[in-house]
């Protein structure tokens, strides 16, 4: 705002950094969190648990030097 | 450069009769930008021209605050045409604030969706914008004696794209009836489509995100964006060629045409397509990852490359103030004094702004007269404050990637004259060689020319950004994230070209909040004001002495080589132009040398 000729606006009810982050509260951006991610390999490959927690060894491909390519 | 008082055609002292039109408003999607002008009817020029915008939008002040990983989400509305543009410039911006680098696979997936952008926008732009300033119905109205010509013109590429005249091609733009129009249409879904297939949604991109994408990686999304690839290079392939046979035919049917929205070679590209194998968002490197993008930024004058270094380019930006509707904001806080490499920071750069709305009433004559600040580029050899323009975009991209020679994909090659650009076969023609040159002027016609030239450069582009993802996944690299934290104190910026050119976002976070933030979209460079230099931005500059070849007079006056001149920097998405005609207000300027001399005794 102009210090010299302000706008007239009303009284604000909120804070502009309202839905900033509170810190403390967890983000799933942090470093860290890819490892605690299932099927994701720390090499940047991944496997079809990424896709499915219900028998994902089977969805696996069936040979070991296919790429794992799992659904979306 | 400062107002033209007098026409080129004018001899001094001679009197003139000055008649106002505007157009208001023109352009952008709340159509907020007006032009003013004088013009000369008996010397068929136009005099003076004034851009101005009635819309304050405020981003700057109140992104303060907010969470800088919300950034992208935010300002990507800032547009509702190239909102994706903005979301990755923000996302360049925080990915330097953070220190995170994206897997390759995610720098591929934006490449793919930024090209499909191009695409998309470029066609919907030309074919269904610009176009109707060009058709038949419009020429007829306006230059009957061309369509005349036009009619007995043959096409010379009619064999590539099927119009046998020139005639036949400007039917063809009809708006709502012809050919090329309506296929324009379809072909702008399809590249929506891709878009959609590689961020999420389009214009505001759901799956982009600071340290990479969301897009799952499969087969199955990059064999989706390959076919509707192949079907839009087979309109391409026909495009091209049709443009050229258009424009040429102008250049030749209305000899003089090519000073029609004509200014000095002045362009400035910030570049495009981050190469994943240089980039490391890292500012003390940005000179190198900067030259290895895919479109080269640089600095053009007087069709010279002056730099393509990214740290030179950010640390000459200089926004000043003239004819805005903001206060001056030299006496407030300066948040960054130097960058990462110990270079000073001027008041006067994004980083250091502070933006100061002082709403008046407008004063074309001798006052402020736009919400539009006046960005320049300062040129540290000559003291000058450069009045860049984009060119349009694809004008300044083509002309500073062929002149720096870096780009060689196979796809696409820069020579250091012209750019090569090599489509594969497609649907149902072979594969194509074009290759776009450096033109001689900076002008209307060329500025439209290379948007259908660019539009070929990013499918070329795209082919390449396929095969490189697909060669990621096939190996089982699917990792699309990096992790990163939010530090509580950094700056950063991002480089990027929005579809009609240039677009820098600026940041600074403190307290793990943005404090300073400050994007930098093509249309405040392009449209911008007379700044305190007098200097005027490159629309006034390249209207101002404009021929005029509409053959109506000043009652039937419908401004088309203006119209053209204007569209043909792409300011955003004219969604309508309404013009204020009426008879026009007539201004008589009366020139007496000596005083008393015209009381006649």
């Amino acid at each position: 705002m102009s210090k010299k000729h302000p706008i007239r606006t009303g009284h604000p009810d909120v804070r502009p950094d309202a839905p900033s982050h509170v810190k403390g509260v967890k983000e799933g951006n942090s470093r860290g969190n890819y490892g605690k991610q299932e099927g994701h390999l720390p090499d940047g490959r991944s496997t079809a648990r990424r896709s499915t927690g219900i028998n994902p060894r089977k969805h696996d491909p069936i040979d070991p030097d296919m790429p794992n390519l799992s659904p979306a | 450069m400062t107002t033209r008082t007098a026409g080129a055609k004018q001899s001094a002292g001679e009197p003139r009769e000055l008649v106002e039109m505007s157009w208001d408003p023109i352009t952008r999607i709340i159509g907020n930008l007006g032009i003013y002008t004088k013009i000369d009817f008996n010397n068929r020029e136009v005099v003076e021209c004034k851009s101005t915008s009635s819309l304050f939008r405020g981003y700057s002040v109140f992104m303060k605050g907010k969470d800088p990983r919300d950034a992208h989400f935010i300002t990507s509305r800032i547009c509702g045409i190239c909102g994706d543009n903005h979301a990755v410039c923000s996302i360049y911006a925080q990915n330097m604030a953070y220190g995170v680098k994206p897997p390759p696979l995610a720098e591929w997936i934006i490449n793919l969706g930024e090209a499909a952008e191009y695409m998309f926008d470029h066609t919907l732009f030309q074919d269904n914008l610009v176009f109707v300033d060009y058709c038949e119905q419009m020429v007829k109205e306006t230059n009957p004696g061309l369509l005349r010509r036009a009619e007995t013109t043959e096409a010379p590429n009619a064999g590539l794209h099927g119009f046998r005249t020139i005639a036949d091609i400007m039917r063809a733009f009809n708006p709502f009836s012809g050919a090329v129009y309506k296929e324009a249409l379809h072909v702008s879904r399809v590249t929506r489509e891709m878009c959609c297939l590689m961020e999420g949604r389009h214009v505001h991109p759901s799956t982009l995100y600071p340290g990479g994408v969301g897009t799952v990686a499969t087969p199955q999304v990059f064999t989706d964006y390959l076919v509707r690839l192949l079907r839009v290079l087979d309109f391409l392939k026909k495009a091209v060629p049709m443009n050229d046979d258009l424009f040429d035919f102008f250049y030749e049917a209305l000899p003089g045409y090519e000073e029609v929205g004509r200014r000095r070679v002045m362009l400035g590209c910030w570049g495009s397509f981050q190469d994943p194998a240089a980039v490391d968002y890292d500012y003390r490197n940005m000179n190198e990852w900067g030259r290895r993008m895919f479109v080269t930024p640089g600095i053009v004058l007087d069709g010279e490359l002056l730099t393509t270094d990214l740290v030179d380019i950010n640390l000459g930006i200089r926004i000043l103030l003239g004819s805005s509707y903001y206060d001056d904001w030299q006496a407030e806080e300066t948040f960054v004094t130097h960058d990462p490499l110990g270079n000073p920071v001027d008041q006067r750069h994004p980083w250091n702004q502070t933006t100061l709305p002082k709403p008046q009433k407008r004063d074309l004559e001798h006052g402020n007269y736009s919400w539009v600040m006046s960005p320049r580029w300062y040129d540290r050899r000559t003291g000058d404050h450069l009045a860049l323009d984009t060119g349009g975009g694809p004008l300044a991209r083509l002309w500073s990637t062929a002149l720096a020679g870096l780009v060689d994909t196979g796809t696409v090659r820069a020579t250091g004259h012209s750019v090569e650009i090599n489509l594969p076969k497609s649907g149902s023609l072979p594969e194509m060689r074009l290759e776009w040159k450096v033109p001689r002027w900076a002008n209307t016609i060329e500025r439209n020319r290379a948007r259908a030239y660019f539009v070929a450069y990013a499918a070329a582009m795209a082919v390449h950004f396929l095969e490189q993802a697909l060669g990621e996944v096939r190996a089982g690299r699917t990792q699309v994230f990096s992790d990163f934290d939010v530090p509580d104190e950094a700056i950063g910026c991002g480089f990027h070209e929005a579809v009609r050119g240039v677009l820098s976002h600026h940041m600074v976070i403190r307290d793990g909040k943005i404090a300073n933030y400050h994007p930098y979209p093509p249309t405040p460079w392009n449209a911008s004001p007379r700044d305190m230099y007098g200097t005027p931005g490159p629309y006034e500059d390249a209207v101002q002495g404009l021929p005029i070849f509409e053959e109506n007079g000043p009652d039937s006056f419908k401004g088309i080589d203006i119209m053209r001149t204007v569209r043909s920097f792409d300011p955003c998405l004219p969604c309508g132009v309404h013009m204020y005609l009426g008879g026009g207000k007539e201004l008589k300027q009366m020139h007496s040398p000596t005083f008393g001399a015209s009381l006649g005794g």
